[in-house]
């Protein structure tokens, strides 16, 4: 072959390499780069005057004074909305008015009862505003402005009637007069359509059944139970999104026949009629003043609990949770780990014995992290435990036993490398003062070792800190209380992290409790795996005697 | 004064007043004890031992009721899996093959970078940049499973489907491409340990022939390493099919075998998924959980198997190497 042609190829040979190296770096930078700042965000960001409402109501810290008169500056805004809402209700919401209506004349009633008028006239007052009752709902019921007016003018001539001065029934007049004003602008044969926007309309603003709104509920509303629905947008980012679903609809179209639907966004405006284009002109002008969105780091992520399946709060059970499993699993690792690996290496000899060992070792560190949780669930939860006299359930001390078992080669392979590392003339000196060698290894080897050591145990806590599958029916839950003792069952990082990446429709709604949470787990796991690494070549340097 | 110095720090050494030898009784305690300690630690070094037979045992103890009462044929032929159904169907074909479907997909996108990437470790990079790279691998293989899951899910499935046009994100590609992530970092260490345990001679032989780096690599040093690779290559798979969040998560798990068979796009289903998903709804003592009780098994022995093939390839890369 030609000399040229080979260079070629060997250059090409080495620049493949090369990339795939490059690849993996890149692989790593896209995994984590975009998890990282999108988690970053469940802390820094922009929170409205809701979330100080928010975290005064529910965690009971908040600047009062200052936040209260945000509360006052804002709630104008609240009312004025809600008025110019209500305002364009009355003309166009058919049900809502004929409720009403209804209920005027209920109440009408039951105040000439209170006032005990004589039986004669209670019947003529009551049939007389049946009738304006009956021709309300009829012109209500209508569309045409010319069969409209007559109806109403027919209740307003009861206006001046000295029986009704100063009762509920003066509230038939106000209604039937806001109505005309309405009927004579608005075009009345969209009258459905609009009562179906407003409704829209009125969830993006306040809230629907069961999603939280901008405002959060209106200013006459009692108290939602749910305690999402009681916030508008915490966050600028979430207000952001509304706001711009409320000057906007989205729709699907077919521009060409055959061809995919494309999305195409008109101005939610153009749904109504003029009368209410102030309303959206209001909330592009105020936005910013209604809500008062402020830089917040909310480091309190890290502390505190969730409220409805993580729409508010942070991570802290979770913490805590992993904390607890990972903590109480290295009390059964550490021991066992160090002392296999001292056990390898310094008193090995029966070849065949240690040749099983290792292979069971090194078959250990093959098997699924799902069959250890089988194990745990049919030897642990199932067999042990009830031997014991403890309840059969999943809980901690199970979760604990399960990955201690799992992580057991990685410490027994560290801690055998660390102890290996030690150089002979370490142990060599110890043996030729007389020290015996269990006096030697406790007193020079494993000083000399710790270091490296704990580079296994960290990197046992990191593992035992990450594992879901082994958790999966062993201990971990997606909701509960932050656990008692061992023998609760607890929420962890890991689990919860799958459980919101799967999660439903309210997961996805609050994007940056999902990022945060498995960062909060990745980057706990990449600090405890730095510090491993430091270690170990700082440990390693200083052994050679760099 | 300096004489009185001297002997205070003398003093503690040794106990002169006492005879060098032990008596009987120290003898023999000293006896006891030696042989004592060394029988706790061994009994503690065994606990893998024990471990690994607890698994087995157990894991076939739970699904015994199952495996002796149904078809093995059935279990293992029928690609029917209907667990749930009025007269359930526990045919698991479709979730072997699921699995290594999957495994052998990820190994395809692995192995070929995995190499390269372990001969421009051994071979290419200086021992300084070395120290740089190697963590990057490192931490690849530190992140936890459920955070790759999560990164298939919210980002990957929505990228697929959008830019790739597919019906469903969360679907064998998906699932393969993870878990060739995760593989990478087993395969890259293994393979450069054995590549760099080739000595220099064989190198310097080629070089001074005439060779290029390439040919070196090609034709000398990778078949030389063959035996480790190969390990490395067997030690990724078992990573792969052992793996369950991410299939869990990434696979669409849908009881199928993909139709045709190249067709990754599909949503496919593994049996670590299976079992993950299914254990929390199967009721204690029932058929259903001892079914998914025996597809542990079926890992097992898929696993065990791997893990002799990957010991054997590996003593052998020993033997070669000329180290034990």
């Amino acid at each position: 072959m030609n000399l040229r042609i080979r260079g070629t190829l060997d250059r090409f040979f080495t620049a493949a390499t090369g990339l795939s190296v490059v690849l993996l770096m890149l692989v790593l930078v896209a995994i984590l780069g975009p998890m990282l700042y999108r988690g970053s965000n469940a802390v820094f960001f922009q929170g409205t005057v809701e979330f100080r409402k928010m975290q005064r109501d529910l965690f009971r810290r908040s600047d009062e004074a200052t936040l209260n008169a945000e509360i006052a500056e804002t709630e104008v805004f609240h009312r004025r909305i809600s008025e110019m809402i209500d305002e364009f209700r009355k003309g166009v919401d058919i049900e809502a008015m004929s409720s009403q209506v209804r209920d005027i004349h209920r109440t009408f009633g039951q105040e000439l009862r209170a006032k005990a008028v004589a039986d004669d006239r209670y019947t003529e007052l009551r049939n007389l505003t049946r009738d304006i009752r009956d021709s309300l709902e009829a012109a209500f019921a209508k569309q045409d402005i010319r069969e409209i007016r007559p109806l109403l003018d027919g209740v307003l001539l009861h206006a001046e009637n000295p029986a009704f001065q100063g009762t509920a029934a003066e509230k038939f007049f106000e209604i039937a007069r806001s109505f005309l004003a309405t009927a004579e602008t608005v075009d009345l044969n969209h009258q459905q359509e609009y009562a179906a926007a407003l409704r829209e309309l009125q969830g993006i603003l306040f809230h629907t059944q069961d999603l939280p709104g901008l405002l959060g509920p209106r200013p006459d509303e009692p108290q939602p139970l749910l305690v999402m629905l009681r916030y508008g947008a915490t966050r600028w980012d979430q207000a952001q999104q509304l706001l711009d679903r409320f000057f906007w609809v989205e729709e699907w179209v077919e521009e060409k026949p055959g061809e995919p639907l494309v999305m195409r966004k008109e101005p939610r405006a153009d749904l109504f009629p003029e009368t209410l284009g102030p309303l959206f002109a209001y909330v592009q002008e105020n936005a910013d003043k209604m809500l008062k969105p402020k830089f917040t780091a909310y480091w309190q992520f890290f502390l505190d609990d969730n409220f409805n399946s993580h729409y508010f709060g942070g991570v802290g059970p979770e913490i805590l949770g992993t904390l607890f499993i990972t903590l109480v699993g290295m009390l059964f690792v550490i021991p066992f780990g160090i002392v296999s690996a001292a056990y390898l290496v310094e008193c090995a000899t029966d070849g065949q014995v240690i040749r099983i060992i290792r292979m069971c070792i090194n078959t250990l560190a093959g098997v699924p992290s799902i069959v250890f949780g089988l194990f745990g669930l049919a030897f642990f939860v199932l067999f042990l435990f009830p031997l014991l006299g403890f309840e059969p359930k999943p809980c901690i001390l199970a979760a604990s036993m399960t990955l201690a078992v799992l992580t057991l080669p990685v410490m027994i392979r560290a801690s055998e490398e660390a102890i290996r590392a030690v150089p002979r003339h370490y142990k060599e000196g110890a043996l030729a003062l007389g020290a015996s060698r269990f006096h030697t290894f406790v007193t020079i080897t494993l000083p000399a070792a710790l270091p490296g050591i704990l580079t296994g145990v960290i990197l046992s806590l990191s593992r035992i800190a990450g594992e879901t599958a082994p958790i999966l029916f062993t201990g971990a839950v997606s909701m509960g209380d932050v656990p008692r003792s061992v023998f609760d069952p607890t929420r962890t990082l890991s689990y919860g992290s799958y459980d919101m990446a799967v999660g439903d429709r309210l997961a996805m709604m609050v994007p940056h409790n999902q990022y945060g949470m498995v960062v909060t787990l990745v980057a706990l796991i990449l600090i405890l795996n730095t510090v491993a690494i430091v270690l170990r070549t700082r440990v390693y340097r200083k052994l050679r005697g760099q | 004064m300096s004489n009185a110095q001297i002997s205070l720090t003398l003093e503690p050494a040794a106990d002169t007043r006492r005879p060098m030898a032990l008596t009987p009784g120290e003898d023999f305690r000293g006896y006891l004890a030696s042989h004592l300690g060394r029988a706790v630690l061994f009994l503690m070094t065994f606990t893998s031992v024990l471990a690994v037979l607890l698994i087995l045992l157990f894991v076939i103890l739970r699904s015994f009721s199952f495996l002796s009462g149904y078809s093995l044929v059935e279990f293992l032929a029928s690609r029917d899996w209907r667990p749930t159904a009025e007269s359930p169907v526990f045919g698991s074909l479709a979730i072997i093959v699921g699995s290594l479907y999957v495994s052998f997909a990820a190994l395809l996108f692995a192995v070929p970078l995995g190499v390269l990437a372990a001969v421009f470790l051994s071979d290419i990079l200086s021992w300084k940049a070395r120290n740089v790279v190697k963590p990057v691998v490192e931490i690849l293989a530190a992140i936890p499973s459920v955070a790759y899951g999560f990164f298939a899910v919210l980002v990957l499935a929505p990228w697929m489907q959008k830019h790739l046009g597919l019906s469903t994100g969360t679907n064998a590609l998906n699932a393969s491409l993870i878990l060739a992530i995760m593989a990478l970092p087993t395969i890259i260490s293994v393979a450069e340990d054995s590549i760099s345990a080739i000595g220099r001679e064989l190198r310097e032989a080629s070089y001074s022939c005439g060779a290029t780096r390439m040919e070196t690599m090609i034709k000398v040093i990778i078949p030389a390493a063959h035996s480790g690779i190969i390990a490395a290559v067997v030690l990724g798979m078992m990573r792969a099919i052992g793996e369950t969040m991410v299939v869990w998560m990434a696979s669409g798990n849908a009881t199928q075998i993909p139709h045709p068979w190249w067709d990754v796009s599909q949503s496919i289903r593994t049996m670590t998924a299976t079992i993950a998903g299914e254990m929390g709804e199967a009721p204690e003592d029932s058929e259903h959980r001892g079914a998914l009780f025996a597809i542990g098994v079926l890992l097992l022995i898929l696993t065990f198997s791997l893990n002799i093939v990957s010991e054997y390839f590996l003593s052998r890369a020993k033997k070669a190497t000329g180290k034990t």
